[in-house]
């Protein structure tokens, strides 16, 4: 057993410690600060942070800076060619309208003169084809009057002489007639 | 029960006076991280409800609870520190 | 036989070193090692040409002063802080190298796990942040600094007291205290884990039982390495936080 304390005692802690053999004094407690430990850790630390506020951090934060400002300034010029390019693209495309409205006017103005020319030829045979028409009707009306003038005096000869086969004497042709225009309008 | 006995024979002042820094030692842990435990805790869960509720604010909030956290353990460690001094 | 075979080793004897040579021990050695390093850090980082993106230890350099301007400097004294980046920023680096040795194998000994380094920060940061409030309020600052403004008359005595006692007593006290007594409590709970581990392989007796149970104290030594990985960044970022908090409030009394 007693063994055993021994070997532990000299454990892991040892092991590790290799660079450096602890002490066995115990005069002062765990928490009291060893003045060569303080001296030589305010000496490091002063050192370092003196370097570092005078030397170290003021190169790199100019690097970093300038970087930065690299970085900015491709940034804006980006998107200056960016809002460039954006310009020149709807530029394009104001001409591109103004050409299709262009077109389009040409097209409606191609089309409404064709229209017109339609409507006019169109016109211009239904006139012709109405006056044929009235031609025509004023054809028929004649030969239809003629022929109703032929009945008509057909009639009253034919009334007339059955009026004096009748009576003996010839009526008035005024009287035949007129008996006959109002029989034929009957 | 012999070995207990033995024990208790071979107790002299020295070690009567060590056995009672030990166990006052830890007492003066035990009671002094109770406090800081619920502290932390109470803490910790209050920022993360904080941060749920507003995640666009979980940087300040997360700085503050360190902040609050450092505070608060700090009388856990006062406590762990009369522990090495009276205990060990 | 465990608990009689186990006895931890005398406090001193993990914490105290020999001299390597004269008045120069382990943690000298470490104080000067992280002064060194970041002194050579930023030199190679500042040597690299800036121009080109970061890379290496120049993005490690870029990437420190970063997260202390934006999460340390902007979070608590804003613009008008950044001047103090330089000082929280050799803080920080100091603090992280002399922590970090308390997991390196082979060293495994946190420098501020001794009084000597926190002392002397937490002092140095006191003489900062009065110096300051001095110079930026002048004697108001002492005024300011004890009896907060809307206190009534009547607990002016006693309010002075007690604001006097935590800003200028307390502050620096708690500043030691904190990165000591956690670095030093991460460091008797290594020891503690590698010495359980060692004495359970080492048994004597019952090894068929104990020497796999070993595999235990051995898993949380390895978790509490990797704990303290975390404990030391976290200790120098709290450490430099607080720092930059209690020189922001010293100059600007109203935050």
């Amino acid at each position: 057993m007693h063994s055993a304390v021994v070997h532990l005692h000299g454990s892991l802690v040892h092991l590790v410690s290799a660079a450096a053999e602890e002490t066995v004094s115990k005069d002062p407690g765990p928490i009291v600060p060893e003045l060569k430990e303080l001296y030589w850790s305010i000496g490091s630390f002063v050192v370092f942070a003196l370097l570092m506020r005078f030397w170290l951090f003021p190169k790199l934060k100019k690097g970093m800076d300038a970087r930065y400002e690299g970085i900015r300034s491709a940034h804006e010029s980006a998107d200056a060619e960016r809002s460039s390019a954006r310009a020149e693209v709807a530029d394009y495309e104001a001409q591109v309208a103004a050409i299709k409205a262009e077109a389009a006017r040409e097209v409606e103005a191609a089309r409404s003169t064709l229209e017109a020319e339609r409507q006019a030829k169109l016109a211009e045979v239904n006139a012709k084809l109405s006056a044929q028409r009235a031609a025509a009707a004023a054809d028929a009306q004649a030969e239809r009057d003629a022929a109703r003038d032929q009945i008509h005096s057909a009639v009253a000869d034919v009334a007339g002489l059955a009026g004096e086969l009748a009576t003996g004497r010839r009526p008035s042709a005024d009287v035949v007639t007129k008996v006959v225009s109002e029989v034929m309008a009957r | 029960m012999e070995a207990f006995a033995h024990l208790v024979n071979e107790l002299n002042a020295a070690d009567q006076k060590a056995a009672n820094a030990a166990s006052s030692a830890g007492f003066a842990y035990g009671l002094a991280a109770i406090g800081p435990g619920i502290g932390i805790g109470y803490l910790v869960g209050k920022s993360v409800e904080a941060m749920a509720r507003q995640p666009e604010a979980a940087g300040m909030v997360r700085t503050t609870m360190f902040l609050g956290i450092a505070f608060t353990e700090a009388l856990a460690l006062i406590g762990f520190v009369v522990f090495i001094l009276i205990g060990l | 036989m465990i608990a009689e075979s186990f006895s931890f080793p005398e406090i001193n004897s993990i914490l105290r070193w020999q001299d390597l040579f004269v008045s120069f021990n382990k943690i000298a050695l470490i104080a000067v090692a992280a002064g060194v390093i970041g002194i050579a850090v930023f030199l190679l980082a500042g040597r690299k040409d800036a121009s080109k993106a970061p890379k290496g230890v120049r993005n490690l350099a870029e990437t420190s002063v970063e997260f202390i301007e934006n999460g340390i400097v902007m979070q608590t004294m804003g613009k008008d802080g950044l001047g103090w980046t330089p000082f929280l920023l050799s803080l920080f680096v100091f603090i992280y190298l002399c922590n970090v040795p308390g997991i390196i194998p082979l060293i495994q000994m946190p420098a501020t796990a001794r009084m000597a380094i926190p002392m002397f920060l937490a002092l140095l940061v006191w003489v900062i942040y009065n110096g300051v409030g001095l110079k930026h309020q002048g004697i108001k600052y002492i005024t300011n600094t004890i009896w907060p403004p809307g206190v009534p008359v009547a607990l002016k005595p006693l309010v002075g007291i007690i604001e006097f006692i935590s800003n200028i007593i307390v502050r620096p006290f708690s500043l030691t205290v904190r990165l000591f007594a956690n670095m030093l409590a991460g460091h008797i709970l290594l020891v503690t884990f590698a010495l359980l581990t060692q004495s359970l392989i080492t048994a004597e007796t019952m090894q068929l039982m104990l020497k796999p149970m070993a595999i235990l104290p051995f898993g949380m030594l390895v978790f509490l390495t990797a704990f303290e990985v975390l404990v030391a960044f976290l200790q120098a970022y709290i450490f430099t936080i607080l720092t930059a908090v209690y020189i922001g409030g010293a100059a600007h009394p109203e935050h």
